[in-house]
Formats: C-alpha cells, sequence, structure tokens
C-alpha cells in the first residue's frame, strides 16, 4: 500500500468544489474516490473530516443535496455545486494560488 | 432514473439521513475492499477502522444537518408567504370592485369602533401627561371643575383656608396643589382691536407646575413664591396652544403684559405642547396665581372666606403612603378643620350632613365631561362593535361566495399538489391584507369620525379633548383588526379548501352552478346562518337605538312649568363691570325697563342663575318641626330673581303672590318656594305664611307657591327650590351681590325674531357690558339634552346601516338560493304552481331565515337593553313599542329585499328551467 498523505487543512473544502465543478453531481463516496483518483492516490480524504465538510457547505449555500438511486439501486445523497458554491471555488483557487507561489518563492534556493 | 423528493423537517428523518449516508459510505467501501479480494468481515471491520470516531461524525452531521433544515424550513415559510402576498394583492387587485367594497365596509366598522374607543380613551382611561401620575389623589369632587359655592362649608370643594390647612398640616403628601375656577375672564391684549377675548383660564397654587412636573417650554412657570403675599403676583403662564394661537408661538409674547379683568397681568411663561391642563375636556389656556383672585375677581372676596368652597386639590403621595391611608387621614384633617373653625351651628349642620370628604385617585385629573360622556360612550362602544360583527358576517358572506365562484381554482391548485393548509393560508392571507387595508383606511375614518364627534358632542359648549393617536388607539385598531380576520376569513376559508377535487373538475364551466358542485357539503346552510346572525345583531342595534329615540322624545316633550317656546335668555356678565348697591339695582332695573320697550317683548324679568344656564345655587336651611333623615334632605336649591318672576316666565302660581318691586328691600323678608319644596316640607299643610331659618337663624317668610318648572334639567325630578328678591337691600341669608345678571324676556311670537333687537337694547343702555348670550329656551335646552341627542343620533345611523346590510345579505342569499333552485321552481310552474305561490315560497323562506334571527336576537337585545336603563327617560328597558316598531322594520326591509328576488323566481319558464338542470 503506497504512503498516503493527509489533505492540508483548509484545502478539503477547495478539493470538494474543485471535485464537483468538473462532475454534474456526486454522492460522498464518489467525492472521495475522484479526489483520492485525481491526486494519484498521494491525498487521503478522511471521512471524519468530509462529511461534516459536506454538510457545512451546505448550510453555506455552496453545495445543494438531493437524494437519489445509485446505478445499483441504492439511495444516496447526491450533492451538486451551486452558483455561490462556483464563486467561492474561484475565490479559493487565487487565494490558494497568491499564497502557493509566495511559499514557492520562499522556498526556492536564492 | 432518480427521483427527487422532498426532505420533510422532522428530528426522526434526520437522523436517518444521515445513518444513511454514512452507512451507504462504509458500505461502498467494504465493497471495495472484498473487490480487492478481503473476506466480508475484514473488509467491514476495516471500512469501520478507516472511518475512524463514525459516531462523533454522526453527531456533528445531525447538528449541522438539523440547523440546515431549519434554516429551509423558514426560507420556505417566508418565501410562501412572499408568494401569499403576491398571489393575494394580484387576486385583489383584478376584482377591485369588490376589494372596494369589502375595503369600504370594513373600514367603517374599524374607524367607528377606533373613533369610539379613541374618545374613551382619552376621555376615561388615559392618566394626565405628568410625571407618575399614579402618586396623585384627587381631594374633591372631581367633576365639579367649575363651581363654587358659598354659605357653608361642603365635602366635595374646598376653601382657600382649607387648602392652606391641608397643605401645611398634612403627613401624606408630599405636596398638594389647588385649583380653581376663573369663571370668564376678559382679557385685551395691547396692540390689538380692543375687543375683550376670553381665554379659559384657571386659579393654582404656586407649586401647580413643580408638583405635576410639567417644565416651562419657554419663560418660565410660576412657583410657591406666587402663594407669598395675597393679590402680589399679577403674572400667568400660558399654554402653548394658546401661545400659538393667539401669539403665533412669538418668543417676545413672554415678558408681554396683558389685561386681564382690568389688571395688569405679565406672561412669564409658555408650557410643554403636551400639556394643556389638569381637566380632561376642557384644556387651559391661561395660569394664573390663585392668590390674584380677589384682585382680578373684585366682587367676590373668597381667598378668606371658609365657607366659600371652590377648590380642587391634587396631592402626592409620599413613598410608602397608600391612598387608603391617604383617604382617611385627609378626611379627618379636614374634617376637624371644618368643624374647628366654623360657628357652632354650622359645624353640627355640616357633622349632620356626613363629612365625608372626596377622596379618590387623582391620576386621571378632574373631568366635568367623564361623567356626563361615561355611559353614552359605553352604549355607543357596545353599538359600534356589533356594527363591526354585522359587517363582518357580510363580508364573511361575500368571501364564502366567492370562495365558491373559485372552487375551480382550488380544485386546479391541489391537483397541482398544493396542500389543504396551504391554501386555507392562502385564503387567511387575503383576508388579513383586506383587513389591513381596512385598518390603514379605518384609521383615517377615526380620525375624520372621532373630531366629528367631539364637534357634534360639544354643541354650544366647546370641548377640547386631546385625541392624538396614541400606542393603546393603534394596538385597538390592530386588535380589532385581527379580531376581525379571524371573524370574517377563517370560516369561508376553511371552507373553500374543501373541495371534492373530482366533482369540481368534472364540472364544465367555472360558473356558480357549476363550480358549487365541487363543494362538499351545502353552501347555504352557513351563508344562511350567517344572515340569521345578522338578523339577530341588527334586532339588538334597532331596539336599542329605537328605545334612545323614544326616551330624546319623551325628554323633549317634557312639561318644563313655563312657556318654553317664548322665552329669550340674555346672559350678562354685571360683575366684571363693578356694579355695587344702588348702582347695580339702578342698571338691572333700568335693563329691564329698557328691554320691555322692545317691539315684540311682552314681559320681562331677571334673575342670577337664570334658566338653563349650567349655574346652580344651592343652600342649606333649618325648618322649625321638620326633621332630616338624610343629609340632603336640609339642602334646596334657590336663585336671586326679579319682581313678578314667576309670572314672567309663564310659571304656574298655586297659592300666595309672585314677588313684587316692593319685596326688593328686603323688609319683611320673604321668599317664593315651588311645589316639591312646600310638599317635601310642608306635606298636606299650606306652605304660604310660613318661615325658614337659615344659618344665622334670621326668619323668612314664604308668600307663594309657584308650580313646579325645570330650570336646568329636563331629566330626573325637579329639585326644591327658593326664589329670593334679587334686589335686595337688606342681606338675611349671606347671599352676598349677585355676579351675574340674566334676563329672561318673554315674547309674543317667535323668539328668535326678536334676538337682535333685544341685544341692541341692551347696548343702548350699556355699550361696554359684556353680553355672554342672547338665546332663545328652545335652543338652550336643546344644548342641555346634548349627550342623549347625539346618542340617539348616532345609535340610529348605526341601526340604519345595520338593517342596510342585513338587507344587501339577505337579497344576496335569496338570489343565489333562487338560483339554484330554479329547475325546481319551473317544475313546480310546470305542475301547475301559481306565481303568487312561487313568490309565496320564497318570501315564506326568507322570512323563515329572519324569524330564526329574531328568535336569537330578541332575547339578547332585552338582555343589552337593560344595560340602558340609567339613560332611558320614561321608557321600560322591555318597551313594548320599541320592540314592535324594530321587529316591523326589519321584517318589512326583508321583505322588501326578497320581493325582487321572489318576482324574478316567479317568472321563471318551465321550460327554460328545465332545460338549465
Amino acid at each position: 500500500m503506497a504512503i498516503r498523505d493527509e489533505i492540508p487543512p483548509g484545502t478539503l473544502e477547495m478539493l470538494i468544489l474543485k471535485t464537483l465543478a468538473s462532475q454534474r453531481e456526486l454522492h460522498g463516496f464518489e467525492i472521495a474516490d475522484a479526489i483520492e483518483r485525481r491526486s494519484g492516490d498521494v491525498l487521503h480524504v478522511e471521512e471524519g473530516s468530509l462529511y461534516p465538510a459536506l454538510q457545512r457547505m451546505l448550510i453555506k449555500g455552496w453545495l445543494v443535496g438531493e437524494w437519489g438511486r445509485t446505478a445499483e439501486n441504492r439511495r444516496a445523497r447526491y450533492y451538486k455545486l451551486t452558483p455561490a458554491g462556483r464563486k467561492q471555488l474561484d475565490a479559493e483557487l487565487s487565494s490558494y494560488r497568491r499564497v502557493s507561489v509566495a511559499i514557492d518563492r520562499i522556498l526556492k534556493p536564492a | 432514473m432518480r427521483r427527487v423528493f422532498r426532505i420533510p423537517f422532522a428530528r426522526g428523518h434526520i437522523a436517518r439521513e444521515v445513518d444513511d449516508e454514512l452507512s451507504f459510505h462504509l458500505e461502498m467501501r467494504a465493497q471495495r475492499l472484498i473487490a480487492a479480494g478481503w473476506t466480508p468481515d475484514a473488509a467491514r471491520r476495516e471500512a469501520l477502522r478507516q472511518f475512524g470516531d463514525v459516531d462523533g461524525v454522526r453527531q456533528d452531521c445531525l447538528v449541522m444537518d438539523e440547523q440546515r433544515e431549519r434554516a429551509m424550513h423558514r426560507a420556505n415559510v417566508i418565501g410562501e408567504l412572499q408568494q401569499d402576498i403576491a398571489y393575494a394583492l394580484r387576486t385583489l387587485r383584478r376584482n377591485f370592485g369588490f376589494t372596494a367594497v369589502i375595503v369600504s365596509a370594513l373600514a367603517l366598522g374599524i374607524g367607528a369602533n377606533t373613533a369610539i374607543f379613541s374618545l374613551i380613551d382619552a376621555v376615561l382611561v388615559r392618566s394626565l401627561p405628568v410625571s407618575h401620575p399614579e402618586q396623585l389623589v384627587a381631594i374633591g369632587d372631581p367633576t365639579r371643575v367649575g363651581s363654587m359655592s358659598s354659605g357653608s362649608p361642603r365635602t366635595d370643594l374646598l376653601s382657600y383656608p382649607l387648602f392652606r390647612d391641608l397643605r401645611d398640616q398634612n403627613h401624606v403628601f408630599s405636596g398638594v396643589l389647588a385649583s380653581g375656577r376663573t369663571d370668564r375672564l376678559d382679557v385685551r391684549i395691547e396692540g390689538t382691536s380692543g375687543e375683550f377675548e376670553h381665554p379659559r383660564g384657571r386659579f393654582v397654587s404656586g407649586n401647580y407646575f413643580s408638583l405635576l412636573g410639567v417644565p416651562a417650554f419657554a419663560g418660565r412657570t410660576f412657583d410657591a413664591s406666587a402663594d407669598a403675599v395675597l393679590g402680589a403676583s399679577p403674572i400667568a403662564t400660558i399654554s402653548y396652544g394658546y401661545w400659538t394661537r393667539r401669539f403665533h408661538n412669538d418668543p417676545s409674547a413672554i415678558g408681554r403684559t396683558i389685561l386681564v379683568n382690568g389688571t395688569k397681568i405679565t406672561i412669564v411663561g409658555v408650557t410643554p405642547p403636551s400639556f394643556s391642563g389638569e381637566i380632561v375636556g376642557s384644556s387651559t389656556d391661561m395660569w394664573l396665581p390663585i392668590t390674584m383672585y380677589d384682585v382680578l375677581r373684585p366682587n367676590q372676596k373668597v381667598l378668606d372666606d371658609r365657607l366659600t368652597s371652590w377648590i380642587l386639590v391634587l396631592g402626592r403621595l409620599q413613598p410608602g403612603v397608600t391612598l387608603t391611608q391617604a383617604k382617611q387621614r385627609v378626611s379627618e384633617l379636614l374634617k376637624r378643620d371644618i368643624v374647628a373653625n366654623a360657628n357652632p351651628q354650622i359645624a353640627k349642620a355640616f357633622l349632620d350632613r356626613g363629612a365625608k370628604y372626596y377622596v379618590s385617585s387623582g391620576s386621571k385629573g378632574f373631568s366635568r365631561v367623564r361623567n356626563t360622556f361615561q355611559a353614552p360612550l359605553l352604549t355607543l362602544m357596545i353599538g359600534v362593535g356589533l356594527l363591526l360583527c354585522i359587517i363582518c358576517a357580510n363580508v364573511a358572506n361575500l368571501l364564502l361566495a366567492r370562495a365558491i365562484a373559485r372552487g375551480r381554482e382550488m380544485a386546479v391548485r391541489l391537483a397541482l399538489g398544493a396542500s389543504r393548509s396551504r391554501l386555507v393560508r392562502q385564503l387567511l392571507t387575503e383576508s388579513a391584507i383586506l383587513a389591513l387595508l381596512s385598518a390603514a383606511v379605518g384609521l383615517l375614518v377615526a380620525w375624520w369620525g372621532s373630531r366629528a364627534l367631539l364637534a357634534l358632542a360639544s354643541d354650544g359648549a366647546p370641548m377640547s379633548i386631546n385625541l392624538g393617536t396614541d400606542v393603546s388607539v393603534l394596538a385597538f385598531t390592530l386588535g380589532v383588526s385581527v379580531l376581525a380576520v379571524a371573524l370574517f376569513g377563517v370560516v369561508p376559508a376553511l371552507r373553500a379548501s374543501r373541495v371534492d377535487l373530482a366533482a369540481a373538475m368534472r364540472a364544465q364551466s367555472p360558473s356558480v352552478a357549476g363550480s358549487a358542485s365541487g363543494m362538499r357539503g351545502e353552501r347555504l346552510p352557513l351563508a344562511k346562518l350567517l344572515i340569521a346572525g345578522q338578523v339577530a345583531l341588527s334586532v339588538v342595534l334597532l331596539i336599542g337605538a329605537a328605545m334612545l329615540v323614544r326616551s330624546l322624545r319623551n325628554v323633549q316633550a317634557v312639561d318644563v312649568g313655563m312657556d318654553r317656546d317664548h322665552l329669550v335668555l340674555v346672559d350678562l356678565d354685571i360683575g366684571s363691570r363693578g356694579y355695587h348697591g344702588e348702582r347695580l339695582a339702578n342698571a338691572v332695573h333700568s335693563l329691564r325697563d329698557r328691554v320691555a320697550t322692545v317691539p315684540g317683548v311682552s314681559a320681562v324679568t331677571f334673575s342670577e342663575n337664570g334658566i338653563f344656564s349650567g349655574t346652580e345655587s344651592s343652600t342649606t336651611l333649618e325648618i322649625p318641626g321638620f326633621t332630616a333623615r338624610t343629609p340632603d334632605d336640609t339642602t334646596v336649591a334657590y336663585d336671586q330673581v326679579g319682581p313678578d318672576y314667576a309670572t314672567a316666565i309663564g310659571a304656574k302660581l298655586i297659592a300666595g303672590r309672585d314677588l313684587r318691586s316692593s319685596d326688593e328691600p328686603m323688609l319683611p323678608r320673604v321668599v317664593l318656594a315651588n311645589q316639591s319644596f312646600a310638599k317635601f316640607y310642608f306635606p298636606g299643610q299650606n306652605a304660604v305664611g310660613k318661615y325658614l331659618h337659615f344659618n344665622d337663624s334670621v326668619a323668612v317668610q314664604i308668600v307663594g307657591i309657584v308650580a313646579d318648572t325645570r330650570d336646568h334639567d329636563l331629566e330626573g325630578q325637579p329639585a326644591r327650590r327658593l326664589y329670593f328678591p334679587y334686589v335686595h337691600a337688606d342681606d338675611p341669608k349671606n347671599l352676598g351681590e349677585p355676579g351675574s345678571l340674566r334676563l329672561e324676556v318673554r315674547t309674543v311670537g317667535d323668539p328668535s325674531a326678536v334676538v337682535q333687537r333685544i341685544r341692541r337694547a341692551v347696548v343702548s343702555v350699556d355699550p361696554s357690558l359684556p353680553i355672554d348670550g342672547v338665546d332663545p329656551l328652545p335652543t338652550l335646552m336643546r344644548q342641555s339634552i346634548r349627550e342623549e341627542r347625539l346618542v340617539a343620533r348616532l345609535a340610529s345611523a348605526f341601526g340604519a346601516f345595520a338593517l342596510l346590510l342585513a338587507a344587501i345579505g339577505l337579497y344576496g342569499v335569496m338570489t343565489y338560493a333562487i338560483t339554484r333552485r330554479t329547475g325546481e321552481i319551473g317544475l313546480r310552474v310546470a305542475l301547475g304552481a301559481q306565481r303568487g305561490d312561487v313568490v309565496r315560497m320564497v318570501l315564506f323562506d326568507a322570512l323563515r331565515l329572519v324569524g330564526f334571527g329574531l328568535v336569537i336576537g330578541l332575547p339578547v337585545a332585552l338582555m343589552s337593553t337593560r344595560l340602558l336603563r340609567t339613560q332611558l327617560h320614561g321608557v321600560d328597558s322591555a318597551d313594548p313599542v320599541s320592540i314592535v316598531v324594530a321587529v316591523g322594520v326589519l321584517v318589512s326591509s326583508a321583505v322588501v329585499a326578497v320581493l325582487l328576488p321572489a318576482l324574478r323566481a316567479a317568472r321563471v319558464s318551465p321550460i327554460v328551467a328545465l332545460r338549465a338542470e
């Protein structure tokens, strides 16, 4: 089993938003799965953080949740991005990029 | 295919959703592991391990989920409400006529209720706008704001020396203030036309403003130093209203000197706009230090006189003292003080009369109108309350009819998934909007109505009541509106939402008949019930109104015992002209002689109090051989009158003789008595020749008995009354010089025709003599019963309106019923029924409804008219004439209202009718 890193604090919500931005709607397990897969299995989404984060984002109005059926006809809650969520994603991305460029500059050998 | 469904708001559901979501996740994880070769058991354990603290996550999610649900629910409700309001406004606007009718009817009802309530609030409920009104205690009868009584101590008013003793010796008040009448003030302001003006004044003690906690708005108020020396404070504080009216808020008015009754007085300040004195119903323009009384009214020396009572007192309770304690202590103090300072005979007479002082809460100040208007206002309140109920019943019927017309709309909305409670909410929103619109218009109606009422009630005697719309009035209006929604909105809404889906959809047209078939149950019984209710309420109002009108007729037709249609009263302020002794006698005689020469005048006499002037004098007396049973037994009314008084006013002389010019020296001392007096003190005897004794034991002989006249009042029992000569060189009863003069002028023809000539005659004798009024007696009488006239008039208006509404309602319901029965009627006609039969059938149907209403209404009416008993004169509270008239009017209006639909029914052609089926 490969070594997997925890997701840095504060970035989980951005990753969820980004994941949902490229898909129409996903349930919780698919979101966790998608993040892990697209990170090349480097990042591991902890369930204990994922579901409370989803709830928080529902309250903030970034996501909407609707119950539906999976392909295997199982009940699951599907999450979808709202326009407010899309705006939030843009905001978080640009702030993240500013921060990471700055950190890169510091880490770059002089 | 996925189906989205609503998440209901309930704790159980949320927990289940969270559990579902988490267990779904665990199963997916386990499946993944099984696919990777784990055994199912191991996979499940590993999934749980990877997840970590399942319970903790579950709790977190649960809390957040609930929060979210609640927010969603709120948003939902608000969203729906917004929808409902928008939809309601659209619907109401589309049916503009319908909306206008309902809003104007409701606005009238709400407005009338608010108008009467705001008067009740202002006159009966509201406290004085002063600091801590609840600490105030009133000493003296709060209704006697304009009284002055001399000759003996009283329990309803204080003399100035008595007030001073109370102020200096009591231990219950932190302060007491005195307030007394000024009578008419003749004020002249320099730089103006020179005409006298007559602001409403009040003599008050110096601490008046500080005790009430009323600061000066401009300048200063006067203070306790004004009480220090009698006659040494020629200053005045004026009200904001007077400052605006008279000085246009000019600051230079402060410090100006004005002439008051010929004396120079300096205006020192203005009170705040909110304060208009301690007398409710009569706002004060000008406050003068009480110590200026004897200077400003030189005819009367009252400040040192313990036998002249004219002062009302407000005391502010010391902390910790209760009203009951104050009552007891004040009563004791005043009684002790009076007994200690009066001569033994007066003291004994005072104690014999009970010596029970008036002490009551002073938070609402003093008021003369409070007493006279209490019963009328409460009667009117009940009347407008009934009227509002009738209006609500009518509006309910209209809404019900429309709800039926909207049956299809309801059915469609139900079919599209709206819940029944949603429909009810929608309809109630419409009703609430109607009520709020009506309340807004109603406030305008009330604003106008309360002022109009006040103007009507003030007929001839200006009354000023602060009608400023305050919180309690607004709260009342809102409360009434909410009640109205409950009354007219709920039943139709519930009924309308009870639509039978299938039946309503089947109906092809949205016409009345078609949609009505969609209603479960019959609509008419409810509508008919509302009509019967309206009839019941109307009959209560009509009977009450009929009784009040009949009572008023009785009062107006009462035998006043004099020539009421040929008398003119001339009111002259002789006191302010400084006439004394011989000059007074000469002036009075020359006035009488001059007016007697006016063409159309057949006789002239004069008196101090006059007839229907509102001024009355009373005294106590002793009669040898008569023992008093109650304190009132020795009290009699009196007037001082001119020669030939009884003959001149057309009163009947029963025994003895009238007063003559030769009685004026009062030697021997003589007096005229009325019949009530003679019967009371000398039953079964000839009272002529008997002697009466007054406080100083001087005997006065009765020379004549005159039939009772109604001098001041059309209601109640005539008072026991004496008539002393107006001009009296000797003063056996210490009457003092009369302060006013009224001429009673008997005319040959219409009294109003000679009013101007009489006025000119008076002016020709003394152009500077102030004339307060020249009025035919019927005018004065009408003014004396203005409350009765007002109440009877308004009650009749309410009754007529109620009748109209009931008739309209009946017309509507019967028209609808006949439409529904067209087929049946057609069948009857086809089977040989005559037109007369059809009309009779419809009429009978309607009258059964009216009869039902009467059966409910009559007992209620009989119970509620008992409340009117004190206001009825010569009319029983179960007066059969009023009942028959009211029922007759109601039934005949019902017949008229139903006749049109009945005749229409009679013209139904059997073929058309049967085709319609």
